[in-house]
């Protein structure tokens, strides 16, 4: 045993002696400066609090709307805009002055008669009468590249209605049977164009062509068809654009009434800042605390009476959304947004909890975040009651 | 416990500064689990001399016994000097033996009873001179890790404190004292992993010797119990 025990600590005295030596203190651990990341804990506020100003302007000290230049005229608007009222809809661009002047321009007749001539005169000076053209002529003047083309296309009527005999068979025809019908008829073919059946019967003669009604002067739509077909297109493209002049059309009517509406939007309020990156409005991002809520949740749940049948009942869930006004009162009637289904007992669940609602109605909430309770929505669950 | 021992960061880490630092339970566990250490070797050290040396006097013993040496030339020869492993069973057995025949056995049934029971005697006392001490090693074994985590969770917890009070959780702070408490587990484990295979392996080869002794009990109870049956007819005879 001896011999053993001093093996032993021979053994560990050299081991201990061999760590002290070589297990000395480890090398300190060689750790790179890294740059810190900064990291930025940016509030949700900061997204739901915005000041108004001008989504599209660069950002600055403080947001501000686009500057407006009409002086104010209303008192207490909200949005900025340049309307005389104040709505919320968004501004909307003012339209391009496209057929809208056109059609207000119907009621003076006379003027487009005289127009014409002017831009008639290079090509058929001849014919002062031509009604088609006289009518394409007040087309705006930023479409003057296919005002040409209607105009071209009437020429060869009048040019007919001059020299009946000489031209060629077939084309006496056509224009012997355009001839009667034009004087009025022009109208009542533009008129007409615009109904259905009346192409159809225009379409029709393409396939076949009816030599016999031609002779005939008497039925005048049957003559007005072919006359049509013969020059479909540009006569369309003619139309086209007179019935937007069209006095007699009812449509052009209620159009011309309808584009003297100008498109509205934006609020009245004005501004003379220089536009700044902002929302459409200021949002306080107010809301109710969890204890305020509860506190509206116990005013409601004070006068509910809970439905008998609804101990059971897991799917008696009911939706009021309903709004208040400053004064803590409702206004309007609570409305059932979900739940108050087909059967009675959940008939029966939803007009409980409208009831509650309209019982308890002056509420009282914090008047400084009537933003955040102006509407409410109140889930009714009884299954949360038991 | 008001004034506690703050590792302050920067110290030294050497194994030694560890020891000094730590507090006195720790170095207290530390210094028991070393001297656990020390003796777990000794007995590791003592064992295998001790087991190649009983292996080689059995080989000597087997060698002499089966050479066809008179038995009793052998024992004279033996009973001399202080015998081990075999020889003291067969010294035992033949001792036993001559007592009973010297005096006139009356029944062989009652003198082989006899020898047989010296025999099993001294072959226990001989595997208890072997297996003497590995329980120790077992013992070790399963409770040093358990005592130096002892040690350690003591380091910690006052490592723990001593940072609440410094009010500082700067990881330089919490190493110092958490190294040198987890010093005392390294030192348990350096204790108890030699102990775990020492006696694994000590405990199989008394195993192997304790049954080559046993075979050779069983081998000259057999012989000797021939011999009864020989010579008592004689002596009756006689």
């Amino acid at each position: 045993m001896k011999a053993g025990l001093t093996t032993s600590v021979v053994l560990h005295a050299a081991v201990l002696g061999f760590g002290l030596l070589s297990l000395s203190a480890p090398a300190p651990l060689q750790v790179a400066d890294v740059e810190a990341l900064p990291v930025d804990i940016v509030p949700i506020e900061e997204m739901t609090q915005i000041q108004q100003g001008d989504k599209k302007a660069p950002m600055a000290e403080t947001p501000a709307p686009m500057p407006t230049k009409r002086p104010d005229i209303v008192a207490d608007a909200q949005k900025v805009g340049e309307n005389d009222i104040d709505t919320d809809n968004p501004p909307t661009p003012a339209d391009k002055p496209r057929p809208v002047k056109t059609a207000e321009a119907t009621a003076p007749a006379p003027k487009p008669v005289e127009k014409p001539k002017t831009e008639d005169t290079p090509k058929p000076p001849e014919e002062p009468k031509p009604v088609p053209a006289t009518e394409v002529a007040p087309v705006p003047a930023p479409r003057q590249e296919v005002k040409p083309e209607p105009v071209k296309e009437p020429e060869p009527k009048p040019e007919p209605v001059r020299q009946p005999e000489p031209k060629p068979a077939e084309k006496p025809q056509e224009t012997a049977a355009a001839e009667p019908v034009k004087p009025d008829a022009v109208a009542e073919a533009i008129a007409e164009e615009q109904e259905k059946p009346a192409e159809q019967v225009a379409q029709l003669p393409d396939s076949a062509p009816r030599p016999e009604a031609r002779p005939r002067p008497a039925p005048a739509e049957t003559a007005k068809a072919p006359e049509r077909k013969t020059s479909e297109k540009p006569v369309r493209e003619a139309s086209s654009r007179p019935q937007s002049e069209d006095t007699g059309s009812i449509e052009n009517q209620v159009e011309a009434l309808l584009n003297k509406e100008k498109s509205k939007g934006g609020g009245a309020k004005r501004s003379n800042q220089q536009a700044a990156l902002g929302g459409e409005r200021t949002t306080g991002g107010s809301k109710l605390s969890q204890s305020e809520m509860d506190a509206l949740r116990g005013q409601v749940q004070r006068c509910w009476n809970i439905p008998a049948g609804a101990m059971d009942g897991g799917n008696l869930r009911v939706s009021v959304k309903f709004k208040l006004d400053p004064s803590g009162a409702l206004e309007g009637s609570p409305e059932i947004i979900s739940g108050g289904g087909s059967s009675g007992v959940e008939r029966a669940a939803a007009e409980a909890a409208r009831r509650a609602v309209a019982r308890c109605s002056p509420y009282t909430l914090p008047a400084e975040k009537y933003e955040a309770w102006a509407d409410v929505i109140v889930n009714f669950d009884p299954s949360e009651m038991f | 416990m008001e004034n506690l021992p703050l590792a302050e960061p920067g110290v030294q880490l050497s194994v030694w500064a560890l020891f000094w630092q730590a507090g006195w339970v720790v170095k207290l566990v530390m210094i028991g689990l070393l001297f656990a250490s020390i003796w777990t070797w000794a007995i590791i050290v003592d064992k295998v001399l001790g087991f190649a040396r009983m292996r080689r006097s059995l080989d000597r013993f087997e060698q002499v016994f089966w050479s066809g040496q008179s038995l009793d030339e052998l024992y004279r020869t033996l009973s001399d000097r202080k015998p081990t492993g075999m020889g003291s069973i067969f010294v035992a057995a033949m001792r036993e033996w001559k007592k009973s025949f010297e005096k006139g056995a009356r029944s062989p049934i009652g003198l082989q009873n006899r020898i047989d029971k010296a025999m099993d005697l001294a072959l226990t006392r001989e595997m208890e001179r072997l297996e003497g001490r590995l329980g120790f090693l077992a013992t070790i074994g399963s409770a040093g890790p358990f005592i130096g985590l002892f040690g350690t969770v003591i380091g910690i917890m006052t490592s723990f404190q001593a940072i609440a009070g410094s009010k500082s959780t700067n990881l330089a702070v919490v190493a110092p004292g958490i190294a040198e408490a987890l010093l005392a587990t390294a030192i348990g484990l350096l204790a108890a992993i030699p102990a775990v295979i020492a006696y694994n392996k000590l405990s199989s080869d008394a195993g192997k010797l304790a049954v080559r002794m046993e075979g050779f009990a069983d081998e000259f109870s057999a012989i000797l119990s021939r011999q009864i049956d020989e010579k008592i007819p004689q002596q009756r005879a006689a």
